[in-house]
């Protein structure tokens, strides 16, 4: 009994405790963050190290290069490239800090944690894989940080009601609109296309892709021939692929990561199985690798972009940031990497604008994001977002493979050459 | 669907379940040697496939060409390994098995860190080879050239093995070992030589396998994942140690995967594979052809 009465103080005082630091919790999100002298901390989270990997270390020259525009004095026309830093924050500079999710939700979730947390990371942007993007937005949301989702491009992302989510390229189903347009002028100009052969992987990605195709295809009088929802990174495509060629389709449509990609083509080519026309989902198929790889099984095939280095025909800037992406990447910029180059550019605009490091500020800020097109390096109408965070001025492009580069060949705005359909003809 | 699709997929099954089984069967036979699971079998494949990429690259030899050379430099490789980790891991004071397990787990995470320094991410492939994109139709069933020359190699390398464990005494010591490794140092055979030997053959076993896969398979750091879950499943399911069993699983494992492949969505179709590994381990833990 003696014990009980003397316990019971301090029970109370531990109450206290725990009210306290629930408020203090509670509280700490909208605290403003602590900076380093001079310094303007963004978490970025990519994969790398796993199966995407590479596209991780592209996104980071991606964004390293868009970070030196910012803070280094440059002529080109993109917000913030003029002076050196940001003016909003008295020229101080941009520091990206890179997390590696490996292409897991739960790492990513996890890392985002640690950039917010230890790092004191401003805001998020990332991640390549919806799955991912996913969570990771999830988690700003918690903590009140504006998530830039970069590159991951499924449409449910935008439709969570997540406040803190933005988003300034197209989602899969502005793409797949743009595939169907494509191929509605074609029907118009009298090619025969009626079935489609949808191939799928089986995360978020390759889902929603073909939700949203399935839904166009319905909607626009085509009919689905095949759905074939594979596992992704599988070491054998045989049967998945015999499926598509018992059906047949007039155009088949991918999507698919780099590895999976390669590896379709190649067991196509392998079971004699040559389609009438390819209109993929990106992803793996605006990757240079898979190009080196079997380029010459794909004379013809069609990838939806947001980005084409053709455009620089219209844009004089696209080549310039191309030359300074290539001196760090030793490649072309491509539909992903040049996304993740404007994502930091659109983010830095938010908070420069904001003034804080007050994750609530920088949304509003962002809220009011107003860049034309011609300061982008991408065939956009220009950035504002809607209320789900989504920028709709970002029109995209169909690309097709002329057996060496890209060439824009829709929407006839934009493009610099017609169609040849069907492919290898 | 038509009797031809379900010949294709059949076929296609067995010519990657002989894959499966050649990729199964250095891990089995170091498994059967002195029960050591080597988690880095995958990470070994890698190596294997960068090595063929590699004599590509530099002197233009065909994969297929290259694969003894290949094997022989994984042969040097895997005694390597034994001598440098695994001779310690195994004479760890306590807890050997774990000690065993985190020590060929770490050797892997190691192998692939190296692997992206070294080679970085990028998805490599061998773009022209004599039987790379070749194929051969056979009353509308199509054999891929690369795959029916990845199931030859495995038919003359499980043939070969045979050959060596039954007719050479370095077989007859291999077996011995295996089955009283304290028993083989009492007639004059040095274990820690058998060892090594065992860990080189396994390791030699495997760069076949990596070689044929060059040919048609894309290489980058973390390709080992793609396989070396089905070689332990594969390993497992034989029976562990068995390097027959492997054999006889690796083209089950093919089958059944092709043929759930037919009757499942293609997402679901490693479920019949982890279904059937399930119901051997739950109603004949020892596998199909273990002798434990």
């Amino acid at each position: 009994m003696d014990d009980g009465k003397e316990r019971e103080p301090r029970m109370k005082l531990n109450r206290r405790e725990i009210m306290t630091g629930a408020a203090v919790l509670a509280a700490a999100p909208r605290v403003a963050r602590a900076q380093g002298a001079g310094e303007i901390l963004i978490g970025a989270v990519f994969p790398m190290t796993g199966s995407t990997a590479q596209t991780g270390l592209d996104a980071k020259n991606a964004i390293e290069t868009a970070a030196a525009i910012i803070n280094d004095k440059t002529d080109l026309d993109l917000p913030l490239a003029r002076g050196a830093g940001l003016p909003g924050f008295g020229g101080a500079k941009v520091r990206v800090i890179y997390a590696d999710h490996q292409g897991d939700p739960q790492k990513g979730r996890a890392e985002a944690e640690r950039l917010i947390t230890q790092e004191k990371a401003v805001a998020l942007i990332g991640c390549y894989h919806s799955a991912v993007s996913a969570t990771v937005s999830q988690t700003a949301e918690r903590y009140a940080l504006p998530f830039m989702c970069a590159d991951s491009s499924s449409p449910s992302l935008s439709r969570r009601g997540l406040k803190f989510f933005f988003r300034a390229s197209a989602h899969d189903e502005m793409f797949s609109s743009a595939m169907f347009d494509l191929m509605d002028s074609l029907r118009a100009k009298g090619q025969k296309i009626e079935t489609l052969a949808l191939f799928h992987e089986d995360t978020i990605f390759g889902a929603d892709s073909a939700n949203v195709q399935t839904k166009l295809a319905g909607e626009r009088g085509y009919r689905i021939a095949c759905d074939v929802k594979y596992r992704a990174n599988s070491p054998s495509l045989t049967t998945e692929v015999q499926q598509i060629k018992s059906a047949a389709a007039d155009v088949l449509m991918p999507s698919s990561y780099t590895t999976d990609g390669i590896l379709l083509v190649r067991t196509m080519n392998e079971l004699g199985y040559k389609p009438r026309a390819i209109v993929a989902q990106a992803a793996g198929f605006s990757e240079q690798a898979l190009y080196d790889a079997v380029g010459d099984l794909l004379h013809g095939a069609i990838t939806r972009g947001s980005f084409s280095l053709d455009l620089a025909q219209k844009r004089p800037m696209v080549a310039r940031v191309n030359d300074l992406f290539k001196a760090r990447a030793g490649k072309d910029l491509n539909d992903n990497s040049a996304r993740e180059f404007m994502a930091l550019i659109v983010l830095a605009d938010g908070v420069n604008r904001a003034g804080t490091t007050d994750g609530e500020a920088i949304r509003a800020a962002l809220t009011a994001t107003d860049i034309p097109g011609d300061r982008t390096i991408m065939p956009w109408k220009g950035v504002r977002f809607d209320a789900t965070g989504q920028n709709n001025g970002c029109d995209p492009v169909l690309l097709q493979y002329d057996g060496r580069k890209f060439v824009t060949v829709f929407p006839l705005l934009a493009a610099i050459s017609e169609p040849v359909w069907p492919m290898n003809s | 669907m038509t009797a031809q699709a379900v010949a294709q997929s059949l076929v296609s099954g067995l010519l990657m379940g002989l894959i499966y089984a050649l990729v199964a069967a250095g891990l089995a036979l170091v498994f059967g040697l002195m029960n050591v699971v080597n988690f880095a079998h995958g990470e070994f494949l890698m190596t294997a496939m960068y090595a063929a990429f590699g004599l590509f690259v530099a002197v233009s030899l065909d994969p297929l060409l290259a694969a003894p050379f290949v094997a022989a430099a994984m042969f040097i490789f895997g005694s390597v390994v034994y001598l440098g980790v695994v001779r310690f891991a195994m004479s760890a004071s306590a807890n050997a098995g774990m000690v065993q397990i985190f020590a060929t787990f770490g050797l892997g995470v190691v192998m692939r860190g190296l692997a992206q320094l070294l080679f970085t991410p990028n998805y490599r492939s061998i773009p022209h080879s004599w039987l790379g994109g070749r194929t051969m139709q056979i009353a509308g069933v199509y054999l891929p050239a690369p795959q029916l020359a990845g199931a030859c190699v495995s038919l003359a390398t499980f043939g070969a093995l045979w050959l060596i464990i039954n007719r050479t005494d370095f077989g007859r010591a291999l077996e011995a070992t295996r089955e009283d490794s304290g028993a083989v140092a009492l007639v004059g055979i040095d274990r820690k030589r058998i060892f090594a030997l065992g860990w080189g053959l396994g390791a030699a076993l495997v760069g076949l396998a990596g070689a044929v896969l060059a040919i048609f398979f894309y290489i980058y750091p973390d390709v080992g994942a793609s396989f070396s879950l089905i070689a332990y499943v594969t390993v497992a399911l034989g029976g562990f140690g068995s390097v027959f069993g492997a054999f006889a699983a690796g083209i089950l494992v093919g089958l059944v995967e092709a043929g759930s492949a037919l009757v499942l969505p293609a997402s679901l179709k490693y479920v019949g594979v982890y279904a059937l590994y399930l119901l051997v381990v739950l109603v004949r833990p020892r596998g199909l052809f273990g002798s434990l």
